[in-house]
């Protein structure tokens, strides 16, 4: 009995030392992760996948939601920097540098993994347009009847305003099996008018309903809001022009335009409101308008 | 003889359950329960492709163990314990008595497979919150695990046959990953100068088990179903590939000295 009382004090005190010890070593421990973060893959795809052997879908799942996260830190943390402002059409911010890698080695390990380039083909770009380029083509070399990694390359070359290869690449990925009928007329409506707003407006569109990444929704609404808000402004900037023309005045107050601007939701003074419900604002003395500083709109 | 044979096998089973071999399916239920709960938060989108993965990998990682691990015991445990004077004074064959044990062992990895199976299943249902395609689909490359395993025991066996344990689970699991780089060495014994190590890199890939005829895991986690042709392949492969094995185990088997 003595012996079992003994025992049972040492384990009670010396898993509570073990917990204490923890817990201030816990306090003056470095981060080490943060300065390993930040490291290059050692690692290339094809040595990859040899050493996974038969685990390679499974690896490439990792290497995935590592990309995820990696992403998701930086925002964290530029959020946390910047007093919670983020504009996700800005990513340059966030100083990608290990993503192409990440997504890289996801596809060498899985070549079919779809949502991986429609990812890269979204992210990418912000980044490093070739790689993101080089990597898509890699996933059509890999899937070639994936009519959805034309589409996300051929946006990739309109990004950058090269309509005519964005055609010819929607062209090539209307000849697949299963493309969609509006694929032809993409490949026609780049060709012809690649920089409208009609034709990015139709591009977001597409892209939205062929994905099923809520990351890559979110940015494609942000997009077509922002494309939205700039018919606004063309709307609003025209209603300003005629009153200046019938008045010989530009307006003091939104309230003298308020019944010519009766699609639009407006606020307490009349203000019309943008998509991210902030007021336009009237600029040059009534005779202009424009965002406000706080919408939220990308620009 | 075949009640004989059903016998060792009945024994070889419930001695694996005695053994609490099946105990790795508490781990496995685990395994899948935590990442079909956790694993929607990182995966964006991705829950049912990682759940098939993440199942069937742990799937043919468990089996191979069970299949190295116990599969190495089968001839010695009897031969410590002698056991195996008992039974051979009976009128059983030395090769006779090898396959019952290597029957044993595989349906304690059916039962193993089949119930690791039903778990991705219900994993997958609460992921996809719906009569997912996958549930089905997730069978024919399950099958294809099975017949891997099934060669791995063999190999376990033939090594057990005439070394010790230790070594041979060492000599396994050797060919368990040699087996998966069977595509690289055709492409080494097709891109080498040398006529010699082109030959032996040839013989090498022929007799060496190619386990890339039972990958189906990442096509799977896809949606794809391998093909009819390829399963039955695969199939008819491992049985030959097995009945080869167990021929050379009781080759050696039946001249080893017991004394």
């Amino acid at each position: 009995m003595k012996t079992d009382i003994a025992l049972a004090l040492v384990l009670i005190v010396c898993l509570g030392g073990a917990i204490g010890l923890s817990r201030g070593l816990d306090q003056h421990r470095i981060n080490s992760s943060d300065s390993f973060a930040e490291e290059p893959l050692y690692l290339n795809g094809r040595s990859a996948k040899r050493m996974t052997l038969a685990f390679n879908g499974l690896a490439a799942d990792w290497y995935w939601m590592r990309s995820l996260q990696y992403v998701g830190r930086k925002i964290v943390t530029y959020e946390d920097e910047h007093n919670g402002k983020f504009d996700l059409a800005d990513l340059s911010a966030l100083d990608l540098r290990l993503l192409p890698s990440l997504l890289d080695l996801t596809t060498t390990l899985d070549p079919q993994f779809i949502p991986a380039y429609e990812y890269a083909a979204v992210i990418l770009p912000e980044i490093n347009p070739n790689q993101a380029i080089a990597l898509l083509e890699k996933g059509i070399a890999a899937n070639q009847s994936s009519w959805r990694l034309y589409q996300h390359l051929g946006y990739i070359y309109w990004q950058r305003q090269d309509y005519r290869r964005a055609g010819e690449v929607y062209e090539a990925g209307a000849r697949m099996s299963g493309a969609p009928t509006w694929m032809p007329a993409m490949a026609a409506r780049m060709k012809s008018e690649g920089g409208s707003r009609a034709a990015a407006r139709d591009m977001y569109r597409h892209l939205r309903e062929s994905s099923s990444d809520a990351s890559i929704q979110q940015m494609v609404d942000h997009q077509l809001s922002r494309l939205n808000a700039l018919d606004e402004l063309d709307t609003i900037r025209q209603t300003l022009a005629s009153f200046k023309q019938r008045n010989e005045r530009c307006v003091i107050s939104w309230r003298e335009v308020n019944s010519e601007l009766r699609g639009f939701q407006l606020d307490a003074i009349g203000a019309p409101l943008d998509p991210s419900n902030a007021p336009y604002r009237l600029i040059n003395n009534g005779c202009g308008a424009d965002f406000d500083p706080n919408s939220k709109v990308a620009r | 003889m075949f009640g004989q044979t059903l016998a060792i096998v009945r024994n070889t089973f419930r001695e694996a359950v005695r053994d609490r071999v099946l105990y790795n399916l508490i781990l496995f239920a685990l395994l899948l329960i935590g990442s079909a709960i956790f694993i929607g938060e990182l995966s964006a989108g991705q829950e049912a492709k990682i759940v098939i993965d993440l199942g069937l990998s742990a799937m043919l990682l468990f089996g191979a163990f069970i299949a190295i691990f116990v599969g190495v015991g089968l001839v010695h445990k009897e031969i410590e314990r002698r056991t195996l004077y008992a039974i051979l004074s009976k009128p059983i064959g030395r090769g006779q008595f090898l396959f019952g044990k290597y029957l044993g062992l595989n349906l304690t990895l059916l039962v193993n497979i089949v119930v690791m199976g039903l778990g991705v299943v219900l994993a997958l249902l609460y992921t996809t919150r719906s009569l997912d395609p996958l549930v089905l689909r997730i069978w024919p490359a399950i099958l294809l695990i099975y017949f891997e395993l099934l060669i791995i025991t063999a190999i376990a066996l033939v090594f057990s046959s005439f070394s010790s344990p230790a070594l041979s689970a060492l000599l396994s699991f050797f060919i368990f990953v040699i087996g998966h780089f069977s595509n690289d060495l055709r492409a080494l014994s097709d891109s080498v100068a040398s006529t010699p190590a082109r030959w032996l890199f040839r013989v090498l890939y022929y007799l060496l088990p190619n386990f890339s005829n039972f990958s189906a895991i990442t096509a799977t986690a896809h949606g794809a179903i391998p093909d009819a042709r390829t399963v039955a392949g695969a199939m008819v492969y491992g049985v030959l590939y097995v009945a080869a094995l167990l021929s050379v185990a009781a080759l050696v088997f039946r001249r080893r000295n017991f004394k």
